[in-house]
């Protein structure tokens, strides 16, 4: 695959996700919040985006979203352990809860 | 703070925040409580839940509960022991329950009777029951778990291997290593889990 593929899929998952972000915090911007791991001004600020506004920043070629388990240790005993997935599955939502959201600073 | 942002401007402030104190008696307020009933009769909350969290008297609140669900709530004591939260796959039900709730009031802005029903909502969302079976946390031992919480009757402590906040007993935060990254050998080994195991066809 060459380098503009791959920066065209990297705006395609910026649209998706921003759109899948705006439809969430709308229907519920509280459990919104939870799901997607932001504060409360950022769920206010994608819920006022408006279409333009949305198609402009998905057509960065840079990644908007950030992967939210950054703990490597975390990650490895996700994901190598012989753990049962139910419960891999069950630790990791357990983690997510508790960590901070994403804010505006 | 922006908590306010969804309601109408008429509603008093003070209706918005702490529900133990006497709301005024307007229309809409009570339209809300009683939304807020259905919401957790259809979750499964029980009389003294209902009595608590809301502001309908218990004839009103009995007479929903026969029209939604077609029978008369349970009758008998609540559960009231912090023991059950402490074993096993019960703390690590109410570790998720817990880190929800506070995360929706928090960050989300909620009070604590709506956190208790979107969090309870995210938490079957996250950990849904068995088909056929009922869910390991019910809404009125969430909504129990909160209480324990608020009384110091238990506490949350941070996992020192992985870092996730777990329910343990008050004094009990030092050194601590929760169940999933130190899984005892005979944890969910229960005759149910597993007979559930041997019928399973999924592979693992």
């Amino acid at each position: 695959m060459d380098h503009s593929n791959l920066m065209d899929e990297v705006r395609d998952i910026n649209l998706s996700y921003l759109m899948l972000a705006q439809r969430m915090v709308r229907e519920d911007q509280a459990m919104a919040v939870y799901r997607l791991g932001i504060s409360q001004e950022i769920a206010q600020l994608i819920d006022r985006l408006s279409t333009a506004q949305l198609l402009k920043l998905a057509s960065s070629p840079m990644m908007l979203t950030r992967f939210r388990f950054d703990d490597g240790a975390i990650l490895g005993m996700l994901t190598h352990d012989s753990k049962e997935r139910q419960l891999a599955h069950a630790h990791s939502a357990i983690l997510l809860a508790g960590q901070p959201v994403e804010e505006i600073l | 703070m922006t908590r306010d942002a969804g309601l109408p401007a008429a509603v008093p402030a003070a209706a918005a925040g702490s529900r133990s104190g006497k709301k005024a008696k307007t229309v809409l307020g009570e339209s809300r409580e009683i939304q807020l009933a259905i919401d957790l009769i259809r979750l499964g909350a029980r009389l003294q839940l209902l009595e608590t969290e809301t502001q309908l008297s218990r004839d009103r609140l009995l007479k929903l509960y026969k029209e939604l669900l077609g029978v008369s709530p349970p009758k008998g004591m609540l559960p009231f022991s912090t023991d059950w939260f402490l074993t096993w796959q019960p703390n690590i039900h109410a570790s998720l329950f817990a880190g929800i709730h506070r995360q929706l009031m928090q960050h989300a802005g909620l009070d604590s009777v709506d956190a208790l029903v979107k969090g309870y909502r995210l938490y079957l969302e996250q950990l849904p029951p068995e088909p056929g079976a009922e869910p390991v946390l019910s809404l009125t031992r969430a909504w129990t778990l909160v209480r324990f919480l608020n009384s110091s009757m238990l506490e949350t402590a941070r996992c020192r291997q992985c870092g996730g906040e777990f329910i343990v007993q008050p004094q009990r935060r030092q050194r601590f290593v929760c169940g999933l990254c130190r899984v005892p050998s005979r944890a969910g080994k229960t005759r149910k889990v597993l007979d559930a195991r041997a019928g399973s066809t999924q592979p693992d």
